[in-house]
């Protein structure tokens, strides 16, 4: 029976707990009779007979008609996925969305389909490899698409193929890919890993246009996103809504299939990294111990390629097909179910480790633009009802911040780094100065399209992720990054977690109280 | 009298060379120049005895060219244009017999060597042949050299005094600093190389001028810029923080740390990197530091049809020109100063500009340290490492303490 | 020149018979029972049980001893054998990944094509370890197990057990049972025997049968160039390449027919087929339709039989050359 999360107050017995650290880990003893740490519900056991309870899902689905009535003969099919921000890490093949795909292929050539498009919905992402294709649909319907041209990625600045929709009562225009919307059916093949995805939130951004995603991805909205895993107070997910109101007057008809995952995140022997510290046994010690030591002595590109091969041995724990808003209050039930934790009030600190990985950074660096999305933007966010901090207190996060970047997946990344970032960390003022220039700069625009470069507004969304954290927050110390990157950033830089503490202080006294947010696992704290 | 001279000595010279890859104080040590008790130099003037005067130094400066030569790192091309023994020191603030302050324009030219002027009003640097400066003239009292500082015959800054024609002096005002007078001679290298740039940023839309380096030479390429081609905007790549906010000072308009350089160039004009190289750049990227990456790097970020102007010296250097030549860029190369033509039509010599410029930016916020004679390794040592040193100017103080 | 080869031959044996006869011309002398008896007038004397054919004992094969020298055999020369020869490319195997990822995987049974002796190789190459390590082959009791030689040999390498072609025998039948119920997995050879000219045969229903009976899966496994290479009635075997495609676990559905589950095995493979020739998509296409290219090859006979497999041929995995084919731009 798997444990629920719950909260763990620390005493003097406590052995020091887990941080991520980039690429690496460390231990960081916490102060006793002051600290708590909130621990993540165990992962719940998956589905036994995966491919039934999909084809399950497509026969019966939730206020929509079974997927075989829908398909006709001489239709237009789209099948749109989610990219390769999803899942974190890698899910172990075959992938969620080679199943689901599979299964609606099955039941498109059974009843003679033959105009079947497949569109990576990756919005303002970078272009997956093929190899990347590959691992998330598989040999079989790379093989058999990508050579016709019939699967391909979303396109933003292919202005050709992009068709308005209509616009919401507050003025929103949803502009999306030419195909989906002239299509007769468009199938959503969704993972589920975090409550802030799905719903419809995934053609609306999915397959949109930057003037569309320009209406809610900006500081305005984001700070006013309070959570991001929180949908019915997030305006972020109220704007999306709106748009799915028009996709459902106005647009082609969409049958969703979302799916959720349970946290088995580490394949053996790796597992111990999700349990309880008390709970190592001799083996799992003895494996942290020599896992740190070997990524210690690697240089950093051997420690992100080990990183990056980790392939999570996830299991799935729903799948819902329909109509999309049903189906996706389900999603979230189970997601809930998986991540939710209760947590009595708000804490002077909160303390985190950033991993190596965001989802902006597969196969990547995680540049330090990325941490501040990490940390504030995510992690910060995985809350419901109030953050885990009181507003005005710090927030300690442990990452090695290199100023390292990828030129090919981050090229836009890197003249922020250089030339927004000195002016001003302000995310309205560099909406304001900024954001257009690079919105628009030939070059970006060229790499995005052809090339596997994010947007060359990116950066910006990643900045704005984090608006709102970085608006509650009256300090943020980094332990452990390099000093000048995380001046630049606009954070405080300390050496060890005491001096960070000694740092605190200024703001929040000698003996403030302190959340630890034992990441491996994602959970969501329900704070009351 | 007491002077630092340098003497022929091969071996000396390979020595430092290689002792300047420890330290440039090894280098000052075991270099050819030393401190010795020499004869005071006769007047060269010989046939050509009029116009000749005592200088007495009073600041002299210690540039890049002094210390590539004092560590053995001198281009072998400069043997027939040099005299040994010479005393070196050629950015010089003195004073004649009569009391009155001058600032030295070192090149040996026609008039002081008894030559017709290539056109009137000519400087010592200009005209199309520089055969004159490498013969002896004067009946044999002037000896080969190309300014004083490399010739035998006139002595050099780095000593008490030596002899200068009227040709190369400029008088400056009483009220202006010692200090600030030193500068005056790299600023005219600055702003000749800052107005090399003119043609190609008169009449264009939006000109950039990216600027290499921000030692000396490159802060007085900056002031160039600046003041005499105020239509473009300049860009400087500069590795240490006290450059970056000399430049800034002077009025750069962006200022990067010189790996960034690139990029910025590229935020300002447009256009993409391919290959490592901008695929347009700057109009003209002036290369202030003269090395192997530093030449290829401004060959990088110069637009098409652009010019490049090496103002430092570049030494032997090894490069792919595959990218000149396909861009059509032009290499042009930037020494000393003579007469100039402005955007509008007016001639005046360097000098006149420099002097003008010293002034008007307080030059003398570049002068970092002084040092005795006595002190020749400790300067020679600070000069060479001055970027990692935080200073950017050093020179021999040689006034008498009153 | 021949004949000078077998003067030589002919005189060595002429010295080997010498050397034997001195030996054994004294012996003559002995009689029964150093000797075989000979038999009386009138009497009729009853057939001797041989321990061959689908009566050979296996058994022994699978005790420790003999399955540790069989590991032996099968990790090292057999796979390499097959890697060297058939270059094998693996595709499919993510459909079984459920099933492999099971705390107790449980045995399954493979159905795969047949066109050669090296088809047994190549499985063994493909097959997963959670598989692999107890595995069964069913081998045709007329040709593998007709000599104790070669009996003893097919039994310790390939763990081959005996079946029974002519007759549906119950001996092979629980033999297999019992050894599906002890864990081993199976590889059986629906088709019977290896294809006489390329085309596939219709599938016998050995498998869809003791599939039915012990409640186990079958797993269809279209096996691509291995005629080409060691086909029937090639004396020596030609290097190239293949594919071995799997296909998902099928169970008999309830109350399904011995022969209506044959059939459905049969149609599997025969998708696979298509989709190793052609792509995923276009295979599913043409299966929906009913419109899949049949193994057992077109109608008619004679050299245009021989001409459409060529066709097919240069379709598959055979076809492509084991360098990169050169792409030559269209200029047209």
């Amino acid at each position: 029976m798997p444990r629920p999360g719950f909260v763990l107050d620390v005493d003097r017995s406590t052995p020091p707990m887990l941080f991520w650290r980039g690429e690496n880990f460390s231990l960081e003893r916490l102060p006793a009779d002051r600290s708590r740490v909130i621990y993540p519900p165990e992962p719940l056991a998956g589905i036994e007979d995966v491919d039934g309870a999909i084809r399950n899902a497509l026969l019966n689905p939730m206020d929509a008609e079974p997927l075989p009535t829908l398909l006709k003969p001489d239709m237009k099919l789209t099948i749109c996925f989610d990219d390769a921000s999803l899942s974190l890490p890698k899910m172990r093949q075959p992938d969620t969305r080679q199943r689901i795909i599979e299964a609606v292929l099955e039941m498109a050539a059974a009843a003679g389909v033959d105009d079947v498009h497949l569109i990576a919905a990756l919005g303002l992402h970078r272009r997956m490899h093929d190899y990347e294709l590959k691992h998330v649909l598989g040999d079989r319907i790379f093989d058999a698409f990508h050579p016709r041209g019939t699967l391909y990625q979303h396109d933003a600045e292919d202005y050709d193929n992009l068709a308005v929709i209509g616009e919401t009562e507050e003025g929103e225009i949803l502009e999306i890919n030419k195909r989906v919307a002239e299509s007769d059916l468009v199938v959503y093949a969704n993972v589920n890993q975090v409550a802030m995805d799905g719903g419809w939130k995934s053609i609306t951004t999915g397959v949109a246009s930057y003037r569309c995603l320009s209406f809610h991805h900006n500081p305005k909205t984001l700070q006013n996103t309070r959570s991001l895993m929180d949908r019915h107070h997030s305006d972020l997910h109220k704007s999306l809504w709106r748009m799915g109101k028009v996709l459902r007057d106005s647009g082609p008809q969409v049958f969703t299939v979302e799916t959720t995952l349970n946290t088995d995140t580490f394949p053996k022997p790796f597992d111990f990294l999700a349990k309880r510290e008390w709970e190592w046994n001799a083996k799992d010690r003895a494996t942290y111990l020599a896992t740190q030591k070997s990524l210690s002595a690697m240089p950093v590109k051997a420690r992100r390629k080990v990183m990056h091969n980790i392939e999570s041995p996830y299991k799935m724990t729903s799948v819902q097909a329909g109509f999309t808003p049903t189906v996706h209050e389900e999603t979230l039930k189970n997601v809930y179910a998986q991540h939710l934790v209760d947590v009595e009030g708000q804490t002077d600190i909160l303390t985190m480790g950033i991993p190596y990985i965001c989802p902006y950074n597969p196969e990547g660096i995680m540049n330090p633009i990325l941490v501040m999305c990490m940390g504030l933007g995510y992690l910060f966010n995985m809350y419901r009802g109030k953050p885990l901090v009181r507003e005005g207190g710090v927030i300690i996060m442990t990452h090695p911040t290199y100023p390292d970047f990828n030129p090919v997946h981050h090229p836009s990344y890197i003249d922020f780094f250089e030339e927004v970032l000195p002016d001003s960390t302000n995310p309205a003022v560099m909406s304001e100065k900024w954001e257009k220039k690079y919105a628009e700069d030939e070059w970006y625009r060229h790499l995005y399209r052809t090339g596997n470069a994010y947007h060359g507004v990116h950066p910006f969304y990643a900045w704005y992720w984090g608006a709102h954290g970085q608006q509650h927050a009256s300090k943020v110390i980094i332990v452990g990054g390099d000093a000048a990157t995380v001046r630049r950033l606009g954070f405080t830089p300390a050496s060890t977690m005491n001096d960070a503490f000694e740092i605190a202080s200024d703001v929040v006294g000698r003996s403030p109280s302190i959340t630890h947010l034992h990441v491996p696992s994602v959970l969501v704290a329900d704070v009351k | 009298m007491r002077a630092l001279q340098v003497r022929r000595n091969i071996a000396m010279l390979g020595m430092a060379r290689i002792a300047s890859a420890v330290s440039p104080v090894m280098a000052a040590k075991m270099g050819p120049l030393e401190m010795r008790t020499v004869d005071d130099p006769e007047c060269p003037g010989g046939t050509n005895a009029e116009g000749w005067h005592r200088v007495h130094t009073r600041l002299a400066g210690i540039c890049g060219s002094d210390i590539a030569l004092v560590e053995g790192h001198a281009s072998t091309y400069f043997e027939d244009w040099v005299s040994f023994p010479f005393i070196p020191g050629h950015e010089v603030v003195g004073e004649l017999d009569s009391g009155k302050r001058v600032v030295l324009e070192p090149v040996l030219g026609h008039a002081a060597r008894g030559l017709p002027l290539p056109f009137a009003g000519a400087s010592p640097a200009d005209g199309d042949d520089y055969a004159h400066l490498a013969m002896d003239s004067n009946g044999g009292a002037l000896a080969t050299g190309i300014q004083t500082g490399f010739c035998c015959s006139t002595g050099g800054g780095w000593a008490p005094w030596f002899w200068a024609h009227e040709s190369q002096l400029h008088h400056i005002d009483d009220d202006m600093p010692d200090e600030r007078a030193v500068l005056v001679e790299p600023l005219a290298g600055g702003i000749h190389a800052a107005l090399l740039a003119q043609p190609s940023t008169i009449g264009t839309e939006n000109p950039v001028v990216a600027v290499l380096g921000a030692g000396t030479m490159g802060l007085a390429a900056v002031a160039g810029l600046k003041r005499y081609v105020p239509e473009a905007r300049v860009v400087v790549g500069a590795r240490y923080p006290h450059q970056q906010a000399y430049a800034k000072a002077l009025g750069a308009d962006v200022v990067v740390p010189s790996g960034e350089l690139q990029r910025a160039v590229r935020r300002e004009v447009g256009g993409m990197l391919v290959g490592g190289r901008l695929t347009s750049g700057a109009h003209v990227t002036i290369d202030a530091v003269g090395s192997n990456a530093s030449v290829s790097d401004a060959l990088g970020m110069t637009k098409p049809r652009g010019r490049v102007v090496l103002l430092g010296m570049p030494g032997e250097i090894t490069l792919d020109l595959t990218g000149l030549w396909h861009r059509e860029t032009e290499l042009k190369g930037a020494y000393t100063y003579g007469t100039e033509t402005l955007a509008d039509g007016r001639t005046t010599s360097t000098f006149d500009l420099a002097i003008e410029a010293a002034n008007y930016f307080e030059a003398e916020r570049l002068l970092s340290a002084t040092y005795p004679l006595a002190d020749h390794v400790d300067a020679i040592a600070h000069a060479a490492s001055a970027g990692r040193r935080g200073a950017v100017k050093i020179a021999f103080d040689m006034r008498e303490r009153s | 020149m021949a004949s000078s080869h077998i003067k030589r031959a002919q005189r060595l044996a002429g010295t080997a018979e010498r050397a034997v006869s001195r030996v054994t011309t004294p012996l003559r002398n002995f009689g029964f029972p150093y000797r075989i008896p000979t038999v009386p007038r009138g009497v009729e004397v009853p057939p001797e049980v041989t321990g061959l054919g689908a009566h050979y004992d296996t058994e022994w094969a699978r005790r420790p001893l003999a399955s540790g020298v069989r590991g032996i055999i099968t990790e090292g020369p057999i796979r390499l054998a097959a890697r060297v020869l058939a270059n094998p490319e693996v595709a499919g195997l993510d459909r079984l990944s459920d099933l492999m990822r099971m705390e107790d995987p449980p045995p399954v049974i493979f159905a795969p094509t047949h066109h050669s002796h090296f088809d047994t190789g190549v499985m063994i190459r493909s097959i997963p370890t959670v598989w692999r390590r107890q595995l069964v082959i069913a081998a045709a009791a007329d040709y593998f197990f007709d000599k104790k030689w070669k009996s003893a040999i097919s039994a310790l390498s390939l763990n081959a057990v005996p079946i029974d072609r002519e007759s549906a025998g119950r001996t092979s039948s629980d033999l297999l049972s019992g050894l599906i119920a002890d864990g081993c997995s199976l590889v059986i050879y629906p088709e019977g025997g290896r294809s006489p000219d390329g085309w596939g045969q219709s599938f016998k229903g050995g498998a869809a049968f003791l599939s039915s009976k012990t409640l186990t899966p079958v797993v269809p496994v279209f096996i691509e160039g291995t005629g080409a290479i060691f086909g029937k009635g090639m004396k020596r075997p030609k290097p190239g390449n293949t594919k071995v495609v799997f296909g998902s676990a099928l169970s008999p559905l309830e109350g399904e027919s011995t022969r209506r589950f044959n059939a459905r095995i049969e149609a599997a493979v025969t998708v696979l087929g298509d989709e190793a020739i052609t792509d995923y998509w276009s295979a599913r296409q043409r299966a929906a339709r009913g419109m899949s290219p049949v193994l057992t090859g077109p109608e008619y006979t004679s050299w245009r039989r021989d001409w459409d497999l060529a066709d097919r041929r240069k379709l598959g995995a055979a076809g492509k050359r084991r360098r990169q084919k050169r792409t030559w731009p269209d200029l047209g």
